[in-house]
């Protein structure tokens, strides 16, 4: 297995170094994960200061990215990685491109949530986007342990539920639509709504991203732009020669 | 005789009657030597292959039959068997123990994760598997930060004293609060203790909405009340028999006034549980300035000083710095009498900053002082009714202590006074820098 790859290396502190930098990444990750919940927790219960908060914490991402990033360059010009290492440090950049893509849609609903505060709330309480953001912070939650555990397959069902959100999207869009003909004067708070819902949806994005990767980072494929049957079948497929080629040797 | 003495006595008998057949033999056909040298050569033979049996049942031992080819070999044989029989009994009785260990850890109402030094999960319980969502067999060897990914979880353990547990919470699988604490152990190893504290966090929270909401909705009530009783006090036609119950009754809407006003900012302070950066407060000012209240008080110690002994500040929020320290004071103030003296100090040392309020006073019980700082506690319900306190005020100044990172010691003395003593961790001091504005001032 692949996971085995990261353990043993002739280098201890090669290894050590590849294992430290995971865990930033991963970090990171809990760190975006929590800024997520914050924002959306700021949003729902009205909560001003939690969303400023939010929007000020969002520099502390950007750090962790950039020495993350510099961590990185420093791997590979010293230990010139290769194979199963140097796929891990090329979906580590990637990764943490997108974490940072997702805190700052994490700030920008913190700062909506701030403003949104000083508005009339509507009857439902945003119980929409309360939804949406559960099932976005769940993907976001469980691409990161797929990452950690390098699991394809919760990786994959990450990817399949972006369709979930992507239609919860298209709902919430239609349902801001009818609030803001029947009523012109939530025009505002809608349009506000809309840039959240927008911003869930770009996190939904980037978490099928970070799942992506992971799958590039086991296997060596890149799925990217292929639809997820296809990628499914193949990886089946991959696994039962795999399968068939260790069954004589054993 | 022992067996295993009769054995060898045999063996050895078997070697001579073979030395002297042969002898005998060859002394017959004429030659001795070539007759021991055969006699020897056979004895070998078989030797060895006495030898090749034993070894063959040594590879392929079948406890449950043992051979028995008599003499030394039996003897091995029967050593090797006892031997055996005696460490599967101890195995048996490790795996018992150990079956039993699993199963009262598994049991147990708490996640249980064992850590290796490099903090790799070695092993788990059930309840810790569905705390914090762990996979049975894939996830051991796994950093536990890698999993549990929470930054205050991060923080926690880079901390250095890790007795406090830390709360976070999680949303999947559903939302809970999760206690953690790491006790280390053995060769560098952690034990990971996890519990779920959501029910008593939830009921923290409802008690603290309630009292925050009591106090609020109470407060508007009383200031009506408050203000009528003013303008009563101050109407010359009150008639004299009710202007002592009137000034009476306007002491204690004030008082009830300071008590809700004190669980308002009680409240406030839960609130925001974790400590503030802040900025740094001089404190030599803070003092003078706590001085001038105490002066102002209608009866007051006579002889109050104020020793301020560095220049440093302390980092931290202004409001709330001075209502606790002006808590200390008043309370000094309050239980010594005017001929007893009181001092303030503040001083600087490598363990951070003190602020320290001596009195003489009465002093305190010993046994009251572990439960001081709790609310509403009374040391003497008479007299601290009389001195009109809220009760909250120690509890306010623990709570602002613990924002600040900060511990209050309490010494005291029955009958000679009482010292309470604010440590500020060195985190906390900033060495003084005079502005340049003050200077040319």
């Amino acid at each position: 297995m692949e996971t085995a790859d990261l353990s043993h290396h002739i280098s201890r502190r090669f290894n050590e170094d590849l294992e430290r930098v995971r865990s930033k990444v991963l970090g990171m990750g809990g760190f975006v994960e929590q800024q997520l919940r914050k924002a959306i927790t700021a949003l729902v219960e009205g909560d001003s200061s939690l969303g400023e908060a939010v929007a000020l914490d969002d520099h502390q991402v950007n750090n962790m990215e950039i020495a993350i990033d510099e961590e990185c360059s420093r791997i590979l010009a010293t230990r010139a990685p290769a194979a199963g290492d140097l796929r891990l440090i090329v979906a580590i950049i990637k990764t943490i491109t997108d974490l940072e893509r997702i805190g700052d849609e994490g700030e920008k609903i913190g700062y909506i949530a701030s403003r949104l505060a000083t508005m009339e709330r509507p009857a439902d309480k945003y119980r929409e986007i309360k939804h949406l953001g559960r099932v976005v912070s769940e993907m976001v939650h469980d691409a990161l342990d797929a990452f950690a555990r390098l699991d394809v397959d919760s990786a994959l069902r990450v990817a399949r539920q972006d369709r979930v959100v992507d239609e919860e999207y298209e709902a919430i869009q239609r349902q801001s639509i009818t609030f803001m003909m029947e009523d012109p004067r939530t025009i505002r708070r809608a349009l506000d709504v809309m840039w959240v819902v927008r911003a869930l949806e770009r996190i939904g994005d980037h978490a099928k991203n970070i799942s992506e990767y992971v799958i590039y980072m086991v296997h060596g494929k890149d799925i990217r732009h292929t639809s997820l049957d296809d990628v499914e079948r193949e990886l089946r497929e991959g696994q039962r020669a795999a399968g068939a080629a260790a069954a004589p040797s054993a | 005789m022992q067996p295993a003495t009769q054995a060898w006595g045999f063996a050895a008998v078997r070697l001579l009657g073979t030395v002297v057949i042969g002898c005998g033999v060859g002394w017959l056909f004429g030659n001795p030597w070539v007759g021991l040298a055969g006699a020897l050569a056979l004895h070998l033979v078989w030797v060895l292959m006495y030898l090749f049996r034993l070894e063959w049942w040594l590879r392929h031992r079948s406890y449950a039959d043992p051979p028995d080819p008599g003499g030394v070999g039996g003897e091995i044989i029967a050593q090797v068997v006892r031997l055996h029989r005696r460490k599967r009994f101890h195995k048996q009785r490790f795996v018992q123990l150990m079956r039993q260990l699993q199963r009262s850890t598994a049991a147990l109402p708490n996640g249980v994760v064992i850590l290796n030094a490099q903090r790799e999960i070695v092993w788990f319980n059930r309840m810790a598997a569905r705390l914090l969502n762990l996979r049975r067999t894939g996830d051991l060897g796994m950093r536990i930060e890698n999993l549990l990914r929470e930054p205050e979880f991060a923080r926690y353990l880079a901390r250095k004293d890790l007795s406090n547990p830390v709360v976070i919470r999680q949303t999947t699988p559903a939302d809970s609060y999760l206690s953690l604490q790491v006790v280390p152990y053995g060769d560098g190893q952690l034990l990971l203790l996890v519990s779920d504290v959501s029910r008593q966090m939830r009921l923290e929270a409802v008690r603290r909405d309630f009292v925050a909401n009591a106090s609020h909705e109470l407060r508007s009530p009383l200031t009506v009340i408050s203000g009528y009783l003013e303008t009563l006090s101050h109407d010359p036609a009150l008639d004299s028999d009710l202007q002592g119950p009137v000034a009476e009754m306007r002491r204690q809407a004030e008082r009830m006034t300071g008590i809700i006003r004190d669980l308002l900012e009680l409240s406030r302070l839960e609130e925001t549980g974790e400590a503030l950066g802040g900025e740094p407060i001089d404190v030599a000012a803070l003092l003078a300035l706590l001085r001038k209240d105490t002066v102002a008080r209608p009866v007051h110690p006579r002889d109050i000083r104020v020793r301020v002994e560095s220049d440093a500040q302390l980092i931290g929020d202004e409001p709330e710095i001075h209502s606790a320290f002006s808590n200390l004071v008043d309370n000094a103030a309050k239980y010594t009498p005017a001929e007893g003296s009181l001092e303030m100090r503040w001083w600087v040392d490598d363990d951070g900053g003190h602020f320290a309020v001596s009195d003489t006073g009465m002093g305190i019980p010993a046994e009251h002082i572990p439960r001081l700082t709790e609310r509403f506690y009374r040391v003497d319900a008479g007299r601290s009714r009389s001195t009109g306190g809220s009760g909250l005020g120690l509890a306010i100044v623990r709570h602002v202590l613990q924002r600040h990172g900060a511990t209050l010691e309490v010494q005291s003395t029955l009958g000679s006074g009482s010292t309470f003593t604010c440590h500020f961790p060195p985190g906390r001091i900033r060495a003084f820098r005079r502005p340049v504005t003050t200077v040319s001032a």
